[in-house]
C-alpha cells in the first residue's frame, strides 16, 4: 500500500463560516493503481490532490504514506518525503518561463542534490525517452501545449518517483495532444508508477484502473 | 546549483529590462555619491593621523578671563614655551610655531615660500621624516633650514639641495641660510603645512628680538609633547603656580578691574588641546569648541542617499515578487525548501548589487577630479584603501545587502505553495511597510532640500550683509615684492594717479576677509586706561584708508595726508569707544608704551573679523614707516575687470617678480565662508540625488501598481469614469504619502536648521515660506512623475486592458 487515509478531512475558515473542503476521505491506494478522481469544479479534486502531495495539509484524519505518518510530520520532513516520491503535472504545465526545456528538466535535480554527471545521465535519458531531445535549449514559450506537458511530464518523472499526481494534464490541450499524453501515463503505470489524476474528462478517466467520484468534498462513489 | 542561479538571475534581470535598469542606474549613483562623499568625509577626519606620537601631541593655549568674557588664546610669548618645560613635569618636547611669507632667491630665481619658524624639538613631536641631510639636529644651528622634497625641487631641480646656499628676505636684508636636510613631503591631510622649516630664532626683528623675555607680547603657537602617564587634565592642573608666578601683572590688573574670574577663580588657565582635535577646534567662541559634524554630517547624507536606493530596490523587489509567483510555487513543488529559495532570490539581489557598486566604483573614479575642484578637497581614492576602511565599506555593503536583497527574498521564501503556485496572493491589501518607506524616502529628500535652502539664504545674507565697508569696489593685494612697503606704495600711487577709474589707494597691515593668498592675522594691543585694563584690535593704516573703504566717519577727522603729522593719532570705532567710556571721546589721550594718543576720531562699528564674530574695540593708528603688508584700491564702480587689470599692470611694472595675488574684498569675505559654501554644495547635491532616487522609485512603483490595477481601471472606465476622476484616483495615493512625508520632515528640518543657525551672530529668521517652498517643489516633482505614468493609464482603451485578463 503506497497510502492511506482515514477520514482525512480539509476546512478552511471564511469569514465566520466553516467550510470542509474536503470531509472524511477514506481511500487506499496500492502500488500499481491508476485512480481517476472525477467530479464537477469545486468538488474537491484539486485539493485532494495538493493535500496527499503534500503541498496543502488535511486538517483532521490520518495519512498515512509509504508507512509514515504524515499528518504528524513537520513540513521540513514532509518536504523530504515528497521531494524523494512524488511527482507533479499541472494543468498549466507550470513550467519555469526563464529557464530551457533541459533545465526545467534538471531543477528538482538540483534541488535533491544530484551529482552533475548524474544530472547530465539522466536528463539525456529521458529527453531521449520522451523523444524531445532536439527541444532541450528551447525555452517553454517556443514550445506547443502539448510539448510543454510533456516537458512537464519528463520533469515529474526525473527523480523516478513512485507516484504521479496529476491534476487535469490535459485541461489545456486538444484531443489529439490529449490522447498522447494520456497513452503515455499508461504506460508509465505499466512500468509500474503509480498515477492519481484528476479529470473532467470520461475519456482520460478510462485510462485508470479505478474512478472515484467526489462531490462537495466527499467520496460519492469508488 | 550556483550557475543555475546565477543564469536564472541573469535571465530574470534581462527580461525585467526596465526594473532591472532603474535598481542599476538608482544604485549606481547612490553608491558612487555615497563613496565620493565617504571619500571626503575619511579624508577629513583623518587630519593630522599620520603623526606616529599623535595622541601625546598637544597645543598648548589658554583661557583667559577678559572684560568680554573667557577667551581662547592659542598665541604665546617667547619665553614661554622653555619656561613651561623647565617648571612643570610632563613635558617631554616642546616647540613655538610662527608661520610667515617669505621671499627666497636663489641664483636669478625668486620664490615666494611658506616658511615655518620652529625650535628644534619640532622634529620629534611631528612626523616629518628627513630623508636626505642632517637627519639629527636640522635646524639648530640659526643659520640651517630645511626644506621638502617639492621645495627642493621648485628651487634646485634635480641638483643636490644639501649644503647649497640661498638668500631669504629678512628686515629689508638679504640674509643667507644653508639647507641642512630634506623633508620627505607629508600627506595633504596634514594642518601643518610649510615649504621650508627655519629656527624659530632666525625670524625678524619685529617677529623675534623684540620679544626676547617679554610675557607680555604673544605672537606664536606652541606645541608640546606630553610624557606618558599624565593626563591633560592633570598637566593643566599642575600649571596654576607657574601661571600665577608669570602672569602675575595681567593677572593682578584683571583683579582690579573687576573683571570675573572661571569657576576655580583663576584669571588664566592653561589647557592643552589634543592636536588631532585641532583641525576641527574653533576658538572663536570663547573657548576651544572641537566639532567634528561636518564630516559626520557628509558621511550621514551618504548614508541617506544609499538608504534611499535600497527602500526603491526594496519596494520594486516586493512590487515585482507576484509576476514570479508560480515561478515560487513551482520550484516548491520540485522539492525547493525555503533556504534554496532565499539564496536564489537573495543571490539575485546581491548580483544588482554587485554590479551596482562596480559602476559606482567607477563613476567614483570618473568624477573624483571633478568632485575634488568642487568641493576644493585633496582627498583621493587611495584614502579607502587602508585596511580600517575597507573594513567599514565591506561590512556596510554585506549589511546593505542582507537587508535590501534579503528582506524581499525573505519574503518569497515564505510564500505559500498552493496560492502562489495559482498567481494569487493573499494581499492584506494595506502596504505599510511600503508605504512607510516611500514617506521615509520622501522626507529625507524634504529635509535636505530644506537644508539646502537654508544654508544658501544664510550664505546669501552673509555675503550681501553689509559690513559696514565698501567690499564691492575695493581690490587688496599683498605687498610682496622685495622693496620696502612705503616705496612700492608710493609708486603704485605714481602708476594709478592719471587713472580715471581708480579712486583711492590706502594700505594696512591686516587683511579684511581672507586674501587670496590665504593670510589673516590680528593683533591686539592691550593698555591700561584710566586704571582699567582695555584691549583693542590694532590696525595701522595709510592715508586714505577710511576714504578708500568708505567707513564712516561718526565724530572728528580721519588721518591727514601727511602721516607722520598723525603719528601720535588714533581713530577708534564705536565698540572701542563705548569700552573707554569718556564722557568726552574726541581728544581723549590713550597711554600707551610710554606714549599719549590722542583721539581724533571715531567711526562705526564695521566687520573687520569672521562674521561669526561680534564686532570687537578697535583702533586705527597711522604709524610711519610700519609694516603695512596689504594694499587697498578703490575703483569706479563702472569697468571692474578693466580697473583690476590696471592695477595688475601697475604691480607688474613695480614688482617684475612677485605674484599679484589680488581679489575684491567680496571675494576675501566668500573666501571665509568657505565652510558654509561647502555645506551648500554637498547638501544641495546630496539632495539633488535624493529627490531623483525618489522620483525614480515612485514612478517603478506606480508602474506597477497601475499595471496591477489595470483591470479595475478598465472596468471603472466601462461603467463611467472619466479621465480625471481616474487620473485622480491613481495619483491621490501617492501624494497623500508625500504630504505626510512633508508634514513629518518640515518640523525636523525647522529644528536642525534653527539649531545651525544659531551658530551665527548674523543670522536669517527661518521663514515658514521656505519650508512651504521646499515642500512644494517636491510635491510638484512627485506629481509630475507619477502622473507621466497615470495619466497614460487613465487614456488608455478599456476594452484592451480586460482583454488581457
Amino acid at each position: 500500500m503506497i497510502l492511506q487515509l482515514t477520514n482525512a478531512s480539509r476546512t478552511v475558515n471564511s469569514g465566520s463560516k466553516k467550510i470542509a473542503l474536503l470531509d472524511s476521505i477514506n481511500l487506499n491506494v496500492n502500488e500499481g493503481e491508476f485512480i481517476s478522481l472525477m467530479g464537477p469544479s469545486g468538488s474537491g479534486k484539486s485539493t485532494l490532490l495538493n493535500c496527499i502531495g503534500m503541498l496543502d495539509n488535511f486538517t483532521d484524519g490520518s495519512y498515512i504514506f509509504l508507512d509514515e505518518a504524515v499528518h504528524t510530520m513537520k513540513e521540513k520532513q514532509r518536504s523530504k518525503l515528497y521531494k524523494e516520491y512524488i511527482g507533479f503535472v499541472f494543468q498549466a504545465y507550470h513550467l519555469i518561463d526563464e529557464l530551457t526545456v533541459y533545465e526545467n528538466i534538471e531543477t528538482p535535480l538540483l534541488y535533491k542534490n544530484v551529482k552533475s554527471s548524474e544530472r547530465k545521465a539522466l536528463v539525456a535519458d529521458i529527453l531521449d525517452r520522451f523523444n524531445i531531445v532536439g527541444k532541450k535549449d528551447l525555452f517553454p514559450s517556443q514550445l506547443s501545449g502539448g510539448q510543454q506537458q510533456l516537458v512537464g511530464i519528463a520533469r515529474a518523472l526525473i527523480t523516478r518517483p513512485k507516484l504521479i499526481l496529476a491534476d487535469e494534464p490535459t485541461g489545456n490541450l486538444n484531443s489529439k495532444q490529449s490522447t498522447e499524453i494520456m497513452e503515455l501515463f499508461s504506460e508509465l503505470n505499466k512500468e509500474g508508477v503509480t498515477i492519481i489524476q484528476a479529470t473532467h474528462s470520461e475519456n482520460n478517466a478510462s485510462y485508470g484502473s479505478k474512478i472515484i467520484n467526489l462531490l462537495d468534498g466527499q467520496i460519492v462513489s469508488e | 546549483m550556483i550557475r543555475n542561479y546565477i543564469k536564472i538571475a541573469w535571465r530574470n534581470l534581462q527580461k525585467n529590462r526596465i526594473f532591472t535598469s532603474f535598481n542599476i542606474v538608482g544604485l549606481t549613483l547612490a553608491f558612487g555619491a555615497a563613496l565620493l562623499l565617504t571619500i571626503y568625509a575619511i579624508f577629513e577626519l583623518s587630519f593630522d593621523h599620520f603623526h606616529e606620537n599623535g595622541d601625546q601631541i598637544y597645543m598648548v593655549y589658554s583661557e583667559d578671563s577678559t572684560p568680554n568674557g573667557t577667551e581662547a588664546n592659542i598665541s604665546k610669548s617667547e619665553p614661554f614655551a622653555g619656561t613651561l618645560q623647565k617648571e612643570i613635569a610632563g613635558v617631554e618636547k616642546i616647540t613655538r610655531r610662527n608661520s610667515a611669507n617669505l621671499l627666497l632667491s636663489y641664483e636669478d630665481k625668486e620664490l615666494r615660500m611658506s616658511g615655518a619658524f620652529v625650535d628644534p624639538d619640532f622634529f620629534d613631536i611631528f612626523s616629518f621624516p628627513i630623508i636626505k641631510g642632517d637627519t639629527q639636529n636640522p635646524i639648530t644651528l640659526e643659520s640651517s633650514i630645511a626644506i621638502t622634497e617639492f621645495t627642493a625641487n621648485r628651487i634646485f631641480g634635480d641638483k643636490n639641495p644639501i649644503g647649497q646656499t640661498v638668500t631669504i628676505l629678512r628686515d629689508g636684508k638679504q640674509v643667507p641660510f644653508t639647507i641642512s636636510a630634506l623633508i620627505e613631503d607629508f600627506p595633504d591631510n596634514s594642518s601643518i603645512g610649510f615649504d621650508i622649516v627655519l629656527n624659530f630664532k632666525s625670524q625678524g626683528q619685529h617677529a623675534y628680538n623684540r620679544t626676547v623675555g617679554r610675557w607680555d607680547v604673544e605672537n606664536h603657537e606652541v606645541y608640546m609633547k606630553l610624557a606618558k602617564g599624565i593626563t591633560p587634565e592633570q598637566f593643566e592642573n599642575s600649571t596654576k603656580s607657574f601661571t600665577k608666578l608669570h602672569y602675575k601683572d595681567a593677572i593682578e590688573s584683571a583683579k582690579r578691574d573687576g573683571i570675573q574670574p572661571n569657576v576655580n577663580g583663576e584669571f588664566i588657565q592653561i589647557k592643552l588641546l589634543s592636536f588631532l582635535d585641532k583641525k576641527f577646534t574653533n576658538f572663536n567662541k570663547g573657548t576651544a569648541k572641537v566639532n567634528r559634524k561636518m564630516p559626520y554630517i557628509v558621511l550621514g547624507i551618504a548614508l541617506l542617499i544609499l538608504l534611499i536606493a535600497c527602500i526603491n530596490f526594496v519596494n520594486m523587489s516586493v512590487a515585482k515578487s507576484d509576476q514570479r509567483l508560480r515561478e515560487i510555487g513551482m520550484r516548491k513543488t520540485l522539492g525547493a525548501n525555503k533556504r534554496q529559495l532565499f539564496f536564489q532570490f537573495w543571490g539575485e539581489s546581491t548580483l544588482v548589487f554587485i554590479i551596482s557598486i562596480i559602476l559606482g566604483v567607477l563613476t567614483t573614479i570618473l568624477l573624483l577630479p571633478h568632485f575634488k575642484v568642487l568641493f576644493k578637497t585633496k582627498a583621493t581614492f587611495a584614502i579607502l584603501l587602508d585596511p580600517l576602511s575597507i573594513l567599514f565599506l565591506i561590512v556596510i555593503i554585506i549589511g546593505i545587502t542582507l537587508i535590501a536583497g534579503g528582506y524581499p527574498a525573505i519574503l518569497m521564501s515564505r510564500l505559500n505553495t498552493i496560492q502562489s503556485l495559482k498567481g494569487k496572493l493573499n494581499s492584506n491589501g494595506k502596504n505599510y511597510l511600503r508605504n512607510g518607506l516611500i514617506v521615509a524616502q520622501f522626507g529625507i529628500a524634504t529635509i535636505l532640500i530644506c537644508g539646502t535652502l537654508v544654508v544658501w539664504e544664510q550664505v546669501q545674507f552673509l555675503r550681501t550683509k553689509d559690513l559696514g565697508y565698501n567690499k564691492e569696489q575695493v581690490i587688496a593685494f599683498p605687498l610682496n615684492g622685495k622693496r620696502n612697503d612705503q616705496q612700492a606704495l608710493q609708486l603704485l600711487r605714481n602708476a594709478l594717479k592719471d587713472q580715471t577709474n581708480i579712486l583711492n589707494v590706502s594700505a594696512s597691515n591686516n587683511i579684511l576677509g581672507l586674501g587670496k593668498d590665504g593670510s589673516k592675522s590680528t593683533s591686539v594691543l592691550g593698555f591700561d586706561h584710566k586704571g582699567i585694563g582695555v584691549e583693542t584690535h590694532m590696525l595701522v593704516v595709510d592715508s586714505d584708508y577710511i576714504k578708500t573703504l568708505d567707513l564712516q566717519l561718526l565724530e572728528g577727522r580721519s588721518f591727514r595726508k601727511n602721516l607722520a603729522s598723525d603719528s601720535l593719532s588714533v581713530i577708534i570705532n564705536e565698540s572701542m569707544a563705548r569700552q573707554l567710556n569718556e564722557d568726552e571721546i574726541l581728544n581723549s589721550q590713550l597711554n600707551i608704551d610710554d606714549k599719549s594718543f590722542s583721539v581724533v576720531g571715531i567711526i562705526k562699528d564695521f566687520n573687520f573679523q569672521d562674521l561669526d564674530r561680534n564686532i570687537a574695540p578697535m583702533s586705527l593708528f597711522a604709524l610711519p614707516n610700519w609694516n603695512l603688508r596689504n594694499v587697498y584700491v578703490k575703483v569706479a564702480p563702472q569697468n571692474l575687470e578693466a580697473s583690476y587689470d590696471i592695477v595688475k599692470n601697475a604691480w607688474a611694472d613695480i614688482e617684475p617678480n612677485a605674484d599679484f595675488q589680488a581679489s575684491f574684498l567680496n571675494e576675501n569675505v566668500d573666501r571665509t565662508l568657505k565652510k558654509e559654501r561647502d555645506m551648500i554644495s554637498m547638501i544641495s547635491s546630496g539632495s539633488l540625488l535624493a529627490i531623483i532616487l525618489s522620483c525614480i522609485g515612485l514612478f517603478a512603483m506606480t508602474l506597477l501598481i497601475v499595471a496591477k490595477r489595470k483591470k479595475e481601471i478598465g472596468i471603472r472606465k466601462i461603467v463611467g469614469a472619466s479621465i480625471t476622476t481616474i487620473t485622480l484616483l491613481l495619483t491621490k495615493d501617492f501624494l497623500k504619502l508625500v504630504s505626510i512625508a512633508f508634514l513629518i520632515a518640515t518640523p525636523i528640518a525647522w529644528w536642525m536648521m534653527n539649531k545651525w543657525l544659531q551658530n551665527y551672530i548674523y543670522r536669517i529668521d527661518l521663514n515658514i515660506l521656505l519650508f512651504l517652498g521646499a515642500g512644494g517643489i517636491v510635491l510638484l516633482i512627485a506629481l509630475l512623475t507619477i502622473s507621466f505614468q497615470t495619466v497614460k493609464t487613465a487614456t488608455a482603451n478599456p476594452v484592451k486592458s480586460l482583454k488581457t485578463e
